[in-house]
């Protein structure tokens, strides 16, 4: 076994990894590409950073391909991508004929990597025209939607839709995310990765550090929101909830975030944060660098009760990262918060600020249900929520899309 | 006796192409054509798929009835449901109408959902792989179920039922072969209520149980 297998297996039990490694061996040899349209930054990457090695070190012959474009290009992509979660944007023909073109300068490059692979996996719009450039294609092609894609701006989606409609299949987070497609379309639920630098154990000394960095009194509780300052996670919201618990609990609040610098509707929000929290000195708003992953794990680790108060979310990987850190999550209830969220087991899901409040003030007062709530949301996610799960899945992806078959039940 | 083949398997989700249900009268029409495979994915494979193991109701239709129709009569109704005891899906499908259906007798309205909260069908692929590992003893069952994945306990004590011999756990048909002196195995293994059990506590309890079989407790 290699060493990061090995290192996978102390965390998520020898099981669920010899289970990936006899998945291995039925695809021992099985040629797979993955392709994106960047090496850093952002979630696709993260995922792939993992799951291309460990794709490998269980026997695929698997590799990590990455558009190369103009910033003109991105520019358009990033239309597409913020038009696939609804957004109204205009992208005119002359537009959409530069994202073919420089899909066609990758393909020329890529083609026979492409054409000669048992399996090609595009993760999201970028790279998806690929497709229609690679006729003599030997593998199954698959499309992989990273984002909740249920509510596109109509006019975009029609002509995206006449791309990724080729396809032999596509992937989604959750059912909620899919569009109906003319290919089987499979549910992936994302993950985390264990031994990041966002959800690595950290020494109390770590935890400290950053406690003492930001002010926090160690004798108090804290709550602690972690996502960029956008009114669909409500921080204010939460800022309300602190507020009813405050008269009755010496509490203090977290609420971290970045990137909204250079977004104005961002700014806008964290100019109303700012405004609600001030004059609390126990209200810490902090604006980190997209790269602050230690940061925000030792704040996850030293919060007594972690929150997510959105009203619009995705899968909400925050609430995963908290719950691993062994948190009760309060969390809105919607998105992929409800399927991690289990009132009573995990956290609580409300609706409301007051709802959080009633909440905050019911785990403070019963710090043994916390903790046994905690215990039982860090079980949850090491069953569910890990990134061996995730790599289990794309197994089973592949053993069934080799197999041709549409059964229930494949014996491999 | 034959050795016992340990098998493991994975389950891969899918969309089934079925629109969603906005509220109870759409969810009686797309369960009245849907495939069997989603009926059993909504049934019986919810245990081995990523969710929270300990909800109200081991069904998804009972678990929807209630959070989000609101209707706490008709999600007892079919929370109670044990799918492995109906001849097959066809026979399940015809009981889960008929709730329905009596339920709108009693209701004023059809409840609804608001947007956000509608029913999605969705079915799966079960693969299924030998793991190489093969029991020769009875004895050795329980320490054998405690190593076993999830996958595993699901496709040899859950999924097994469906299969033939129709009604019966692989491990209770290979004990079946050694005659009547693993007649306290089989006992004990009729005994567990796999509808009140994540596949983690099942495998736990299975192991216990078969242990103190051995130890004739």
């Amino acid at each position: 076994m290699t060493p990061r297998l090995a290192a996978y297996e102390a965390i998520a039990g020898s099981p669920a990894v010899t289970q990936l490694r006899r998945l291995g061996e039925k695809l021992a040899g099985f040629r797979i590409v993955h392709v994106n349209s960047t090496r850093e930054g952002g979630g696709v990457a993260e995922i792939l950073e993992w799951m291309v090695p460990l794709m490998v070190d269980i026997g695929l012959d698997a590799s990590w391909e990455v558009v190369h474009g103009n910033p003109r290009f991105f520019e358009i992509t990033k239309k597409l991508h913020n038009a696939l979660q609804g957004r109204a944007v205009d992208v005119p023909k002359k537009e959409w004929r530069l994202y073919q073109d420089v899909n066609e300068e990758n393909a020329d490059r890529l083609r026979p990597l492409l054409a000669e692979a048992d399996a090609v996996i595009i993760h999201d719009p970028q790279p998806a025209y690929l497709l229609k450039l690679c006729p003599d294609r030997k593998g199954k092609w698959i499309w992989r939607a990273h984002i909740d894609i249920s509510r596109p701006f109509r006019p975009v989606w029609k002509v995206l839709r006449t791309i990724v409609a080729g396809y032999d299949a596509s992937i989604f987070s959750m059912a909620e995310f899919a569009m109906p497609l003319p290919h089987p379309q499979f549910l992936v639920p994302p993950s985390i990765d264990p031994l990041s630098e966002k959800n690595r154990e950290l020494e109390l000394s770590e935890q400290d550090g950053v406690r003492a960095e930001f002010g926090i009194d160690p004798e108090r509780p804290l709550l602690v929101q972690v996502s960029r300052f956008d009114r669909f996670k409500d921080p204010i919201g939460v800022i309300r909830a602190y507020q009813l618990v405050r008269k009755v609990a010496p509490v203090q609040l977290v609420l971290a975030g970045g990137g909204a610098t250079d977004d104005p509707e961002g700014k806008e929000v964290l100019d109303d944060v700012m405004e609600a929290a001030e004059g609390d000195p126990d209200i810490h708003v902090l604006l980190l660098p997209s790269n602050a992953h230690k940061t925000i794990n030792a704040l996850q680790r030293i919060a007594d009760i972690v929150i997510q108060k959105s009203t619009r979310e995705g899968f909400g990987l925050t609430v995963t990262e908290g719950l691993w850190k062994g948190k009760p999550v309060i969390g809105g209830d919607v998105g992929g918060i409800r399927i991690q969220v289990t009132n009573h087991h995990t956290g609580f899901l409300v609706n409301t600020y007051e709802g959080a409040a009633h909440r905050i003030r019911y785990l403070l007062q019963h710090p043994k249900r916390a903790m046994e709530m905690g215990n039982a949301a860090r079980e949850f996610v090491r069953e569910n929520f890990l990134l061996t799960r995730h790599l289990r899945d794309y197994l089973a992806l592949m053993l069934t899309i080799r197999s041709g078959k549409g059964e229930r039940v494949i014996h491999v | 006796m034959k050795p016992f083949e340990v098998m493991d398997c994975a389950l891969l989700m899918r969309m089934s192409g079925l629109p969603p249900a906005m509220n109870l009268r759409e969810l009686r029409d797309r369960i009245a054509v849907c495939d069997e495979d989603v009926l059993y994915h909504h049934f019986c494979e919810t245990t081995l798929r990523p969710t929270f193991d300990d909800p109200d109701y081991r069904n998804d239709f009972a678990v929807w009835s209630k959070l989000y129709l609101g209707d706490r009569v008709l999600a007892e109704r079919l929370g109670i449901l044990d799918p492995y005891s109906f001849g097959g899906m066809e026979e399940l499908r015809a009981v889960v109408l008929e709730i329905i259906d009596d339920r709108f007798g009693e209701l004023t309205m059809v409840p609804w959902v608001r947007s956000g909260d509608e029913f999605l069908f969705r079915k799966s692929t079960t693969v299924v792989f030998d793991t190489g590992e093969r029991i020769g003893d009875p004895k050795g069952l329980h320490r054998a179920i405690l190593r076993m994945t999830n996958g595993s306990v699901y496709y040899h004590f859950l999924e097994a039922l469906r299969r033939p011999p129709a009604g019966k756990d692989d491990f209770s048909a290979w004990l079946l072969d050694g005659g009547e002196e693993y007649a306290a195995y089989l006992r004990i293994l009729g005994s567990i209520d796999y509808q009140f059990h994540s596949l983690a506590h099942l495998r736990e309890d299975l192991a216990r149980a078969l242990r103190r079989s051995e130890s004739g407790e």
